[in-house]
């Protein structure tokens, strides 16, 4: 922590004492900086892992049995060909990530207001949880079938995935509600603050947080939804499509590239979300993981 | 803005020549508990009134209740000759607990008051400056509340009641968590603040010595149900000499109040 680099104007009791600044120092956040080494490891882990896996499919020798050589092949040639119909495995995945973002986007858009006003005004949620308690324990993938039914195309699946991603994102907003710190609340009010003002500058940055909890693990659900939505037929793209494609030609290799991919960018996604906490909260103690 | 050298004459119960900054006059149950009985007391401007009284009396209660955010049961506050009303007075107020958010840095921590009532960003920066300086957190500005020290925390909270230019100023126990240093330390900063910006300060503290090195005068109150037991005038000059005979004769005489009320 660094000495203030200009001395106070009055050098009497006001000044920050030694004191004052070793506690300072003593209650510096500890932070888990990701070293070089465990970048090091990490690709050591890797290259050791896909050295095993080649030798042992070279030991078996069996086509249901593909190593790291055959799917490498396999994805150059869906990202350069294409698929059976021409379909690159870009095309795939950019709309599985469209359809993700777009039910995405509308969780956020109902879920984080929806909770806020249910949180501050507990009543609505205590009387309406006969309706909202039950719907969530209905799985996604269980409205599979209505949606078919009922949806096609880009809103069946932002339905499906609006679903999914709904209640974490919800709750997170409506429980973080609750825990804001009466005595902030009260700071605003003491001041003069609107209720619109409260919930701007007390209630929001303290659930802001929460909702990104909630984000990640309503991405998460979005992401496993995304796939069981398009093993349904009637479309053309998507990687849980082409996986179907080519599960039904027992062409392993892509089938594999596929699951690959999806968890390359779940992961790369809640990489995204988790540096936007850390930019977000540098106020707040915990190392998030 | 009234910085210091606008000095009060004298200290006292003379409030009947002036008309008071503030009139309280209430009484106030929670549900069939009567907390408050008949308090009733006059402010004059920039008067630095203490309250004491025994723990759980009910003096955070009072000073919910003069801060405009509770209705007492009966009776009213009138600042101005008006019902107070945080919406359109200016009151601050110092808690009995920690109240810095941990999201803000030091800097936007104390000018929340300003923010709230939107003062323009010119200003404001040029008044937080100020007000960071004389509580001795100069350089601390863009630090998070968790990485400066309690008492720095409580001053903090300290600035952020004095930046606005408020009529009346609350400070609940303010530094009951601090050790005997820093609180003599922080109670001198807190006098030197208020003789440069003098404000109506109303001040509730349990500790005796506390209130007579601090006050132009002392409100005792008794317990189940609070009660004004004594008004007590503290004609010393400052700095005060906690170890001067007058200051010790009128400690003991407010110590005996509270001790016979106790009893
Ligand atoms: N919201 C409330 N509902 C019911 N009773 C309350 C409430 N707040 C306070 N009380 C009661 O009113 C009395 C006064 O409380 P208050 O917090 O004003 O005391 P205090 O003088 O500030 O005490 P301390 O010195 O310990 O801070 C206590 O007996 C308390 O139990
Ligand atoms: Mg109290």
């Amino acid at each position: 922590m660094a000495v203030p680099a200009t001395a106070p104007e009055r050098d009497d009791a006001a000044a920050p004492t030694a004191a004052d600044v070793t506690e300072t120092a003593a209650l510096k956040r500890p932070r888990v900086k990701k070293s070089v080494s465990t970048w090091l490891w990490n690709i050591a882990v890797l290259i050791v892992t896909l050295g095993l896996w080649q030798v042992a499919t070279a030991l078996v020798g069996s086509p249901f049995f593909p190593g790291p050589v055959a799917i490498a092949r396999a994805f150059v040639d869906l990202v350069q060909a294409g698929d059976t119909s021409g379909i690159t495995l870009w095309e795939h995945a950019w709309a599985s990530i469209t359809r993700v973002m777009v039910g995405f986007a509308l969780a956020i858009l109902f879920g984080v207001p929806l909770g806020i006003f249910m949180g501050l005004y507990p009543r609505t949620y205590e009387n309406s949880r006969v309706i909202l308690e039950p719907f969530r324990f209905i799985p996604p993938i269980a409205w599979i079938p209505l949606a078919i039914i009922f949806f096609s195309g880009m809103p069946r699946f932002a339905f499906l995935i609006f679903l999914g991603a709904f209640f974490p994102i919800f709750t997170a907003a409506m429980v973080g509600v609750a825990r804001v710190e009466p005595i902030h609340r009260k700071v605003g009010l003491v001041f003069g603050a609107s209720k619109s003002w409260i919930i701007r500058h007390i209630v929001l940055p303290t659930i802001l947080p929460d909702i990104l909890g909630g984000m990640r693990v309503g991405l998460g659900a979005a992401w496993l939804t995304i796939v069981a939505a398009e093993l349904a037929g009637g479309i053309s793209t998507g990687l849980g499509r082409m996986m179907v494609n080519y599960a039904e030609l027992v062409q392993i290799p892509q089938v594999v590239v596929g699951m690959l991919l999806i968890g390359a960018i779940g992961f790369l996604m809640n990489e995204a979300l988790l540096l936007l906490e850390k930019r977000l909260f540098r106020w707040r103690w915990q190392v998030t993981l | 803005m009234a910085m210091a050298g606008d000095l009060i004459s004298d200290s006292g119960n003379s409030s009947a020549a002036a008309a008071p900054k503030l009139r309280v006059d209430e009484s106030h149950c929670y549900g069939d508990f009567l907390v408050h009985e008949g308090i009733r007391f006059d402010v004059r401007e920039n008067e630095f009134l203490c309250v004491c009284g025994p723990s759980g009396c009910g003096k955070t209660t009072l000073l919910d209740i003069l801060s405009g955010n509770m209705k007492p049961t009966q009776g009213s506050v009138k600042l101005d000759g008006h019902e107070i009303n945080p919406r359109r007075d200016r009151v601050s107020f110092v808690f009995q607990e920690p109240s810095t958010l941990p999201w803000l840095t030091v800097r936007d921590n104390v000018s929340t008051g300003l923010r709230i009532r939107r003062t323009d960003a010119a200003e404001r920066d040029r008044q937080v400056d100020a007000i960071i300086g004389m509580v001795g957190l100069k350089g601390f500005e863009d630090h998070y509340p968790h990485q400066i020290s309690g008492g720095m925390k409580q001053r903090v909270a300290i600035a952020r009641a004095f930046v606005i230019d408020a009529d009346l100023i609350l400070m609940d126990e303010p530094f009951v968590s601090l050790d005997q240093p820093t609180r003599e330390r922080m109670q001198r900063e807190v006098l030197d603040v208020w003789e440069r910006r003098r404000r109506t300060v109303i001040f509730v503290t349990h500790n005796i010595e506390e209130a007579v090195f601090l006050g132009d005068r002392i409100i005792v109150l008794s317990t189940k149900p609070a009660r004004i037991v004594a008004d007590i005038a503290i004609p010393l000059d400052r700095p005060r000499d906690p170890l001067s005979t007058d200051f010790i004769a009128l400690r003991t005489q407010c110590s005996e109040k509270l001790h016979a009320m106790q009893a």
